[in-house]
């Protein structure tokens, strides 16, 4: 039986190319790919997301783990794909109109990939007719919008109101986040899901699809 | 006592005849609505602030138009930046994409004449009058921003910590020229921006800032020093956990006790106010945004209650009067600063928190 604890722990030590090996090494002995992610991966990348929100892990260790998982998994993709389970989701994502602050979103991004979403990133400064024409090509299962200042928040609210108008407002999922929105304003302007960090955004998306 | 003598005292955590007040962007929307048709050099007299930032991205930096419909720039490292509504620009692409890229990579020249240009001006009109704050940014601001973008940054701190070292060093070195240069044409102070935290914590672990972050905010404090000037180091988010290692560099104040990441200015005075003169932390979030005019003169009142007494307080927004700021509500907060920042503080306040001087560790 093979040993997943060692994928596991390689990712929680950030070692980019021993979790790719591993991977490989697991694929090699016919371990189906659906299990190298279940039990070595995302194992691993749960506890670094709770080291992480516990203060013992920071920026660097969580985004490295995140693209150890993001190796890891371009090998496991022809597998989980013939099985049909290739990603988590397809998630889009913005900084909205009038905000250029993308930190916070990158991050999110990274740590989404590492956890088999496939993730378009519409960028900054993202006008609210754009995060409608996204929706309206129905290709993904949650809209994620981020918003830093407290000049650019309406347009969270804006953008619900433009889809509901628009008919497309049960198309997606929507989540929202940022340094001002709190859970209670994601409540109030009509969110699915708030992630107050990258490790809840992920933790709240998959919910949100039911996985 | 002038608004140059306040800051001074405050800086040095003695005791001014009033808590001074300034602000490192005002935002010309604010500005215009509390009266129009002034220029920022205007209202800075019209409100009699006590000193006057200019910060280095705008006023010593240039930008190459790329696109203007998209607005896209490329700033003075190499970097695609995007600019909105608000002033900064946030970069798109950074400048260096390989290590390769960096071993040929020509620096922009700190000692060209045309960047103190507005230092000049600001000099000619205040100097010995208010304060004259040049805004430097931070060092791992820059490589982070501009020079390797946030995920490849935090990324090489693990993966290539020499790589990050060396344009660290590059940068810094950069900045050290243009504070003596700026010293040399006549800035009183530096406010060196950039953020180290999140609302939630700190970017990165007390032990990588000792090795990525502290050492360059330290040659930048001891260059200041040595220049005779004194300097402020700002950082948004929650730095509890990094304060002492702030502290230690020698930085003499520290902005702006955020509050909407929880930090509270009673306890930075109780622990360090005996170390370091402390700078903010009336929220520019939801309070000078969406609060009322009452809401913000009880918040000024308590920053004054907890962290004005014996001096070493400047008290200001938490970030800057950006343009979503209620000019009713940053009007009512420089009354408030007025009103019960006049020492004695007791004439006004009760309950005054005492400043604490926290061991070094």
């Amino acid at each position: 039986m093979f040993d997943f604890v060692k994928i596991r722990d390689s990712l929680i030590g950030g070692d980019i190319e021993k979790t790719e090996a591993l991977t490989a090494d697991a694929l090699e002995a016919g371990v189906p790919a659906k299990e190298i992610l279940d039990k070595g991966l995302i194992p691993g990348l749960d506890e670094v997301g709770r080291r992480f929100q516990n203060g013992e892990y920071f920026f660097p260790e969580l985004l490295v783990a995140g693209e150890a998982v993001k190796k890891a998994l371009a090998l496991l993709r022809p597998e989980l794909m013939k099985s049909g389970s290739a990603t988590t989701g397809k998630y889009v994502i913005g900084t909205v109109k009038g905000d250029i602050h993308d930190i916070g979103k990158n991050i999110v991004i990274m740590m989404l990939e590492g956890n088999g979403w496939e993730v378009t990133d519409l960028g900054i400064d993202v006008p609210t007719k754009t995060f409608v024409k996204e929706v309206r090509k129905k290709e993904y299962q949650i809209l994620g919008m981020s918003a830093l200042l407290t000049t650019t928040i309406p347009r969270l609210s804006e953008t619900i109101e433009a889809l509901k108008k628009e008919g497309l407002r049960d198309r997606v999922k929507i989540m929202v986040g940022g340094v001002s929105v709190t859970r209670g304003y994601a409540e109030q302007i009509g969110a699915d899901g708030y992630g107050r960090d990258a490790v809840e955004a992920v933790a709240v998306a998959k919910k949100l699809i039911g996985k | 006592m002038n608004g140059l003598e306040r800051m001074r005292k405050a800086l040095k955590r003695e005791e001014p005849d009033q808590v001074p007040h300034f602000e490192l962007l005002i935002d010309p929307k604010v500005r215009n609505a509390i009266k129009p048709g002034l220029s920022n050099e205007d209202f800075h007299e019209y409100l009699d602030l006590d000193g006057i930032g200019l910060g280095d991205k705008n006023n010593a930096h240039r930008y190459l138009l790329l696109n203007k419909t998209q607005k896209l720039y490329r700033d003075q490292w190499g970097a695609i930046v995007k600019f909105s509504t608000e002033s900064a620009g946030i970069p798109q692409e950074p400048a260096i994409k390989s290590e390769a890229d960096f071993d040929h990579y020509a620096m922009p020249d700190p000692d060209e004449d045309w960047r103190y240009d507005n230092l000049r001006k600001a000099i000619k009109r205040f100097k010995g009058e208010r304060a004259i704050f040049c805004g430097v940014t931070d060092v791992f601001d820059i490589v982070k921003e501009s020079f390797l973008g946030d995920v490849v940054m935090f990324i090489s701190m693990i993966r290539n910590p020499e790589l990050v070292k060396r344009i660290s060093q590059a940068v810094l070195e950069y900045q050290l020229r243009y504070i003596k240069n700026c010293i040399e044409v006549g800035a009183d102070f530096f406010f060196i921006n950039g953020d180290y935290a999140t609302t939630s914590g700190p970017m990165v672990s007390p032990k990588m800032a000792s090795e990525f972050l502290m050492p360059y905010l330290k040659a930048i404090a001891d260059c200041v020093h040595e220049n005779e000037s004194l300097l402020a180091k700002h950082s948004d988010g929650m730095l509890w956990p990094l304060f002492d290692q702030i502290v230690q560099t020698g930085v003499d104040a520290i902005h702006p006790i955020d509050p909407e990441a929880g930090m509270d200015m009673g306890e930075a005075k109780a622990k360090y106010g005996g170390k370091v003169c402390l700078m903010g932390n009336i929220d520019c979030g939801p309070l000078l945004t969406w609060g009322t005019p009452e809401e913000v003169h009880q918040a000024t009142k308590e920053c004054i209650r907890k962290g004005g007494k014996g001096g070493g307080l400047i008290c200001m927004s938490s970030n800057s009067i950006h343009s979503g700021v209620k000019p009713g509500n940053y009007l009512a907060m420089v009354e408030a600063i007025r009103k019960y920042g006049t020492y004695p503080l007791e004439q006004h306040l009760e309950n005054l928190v005492v400043a604490g001087s926290r061991e070094r560790p």
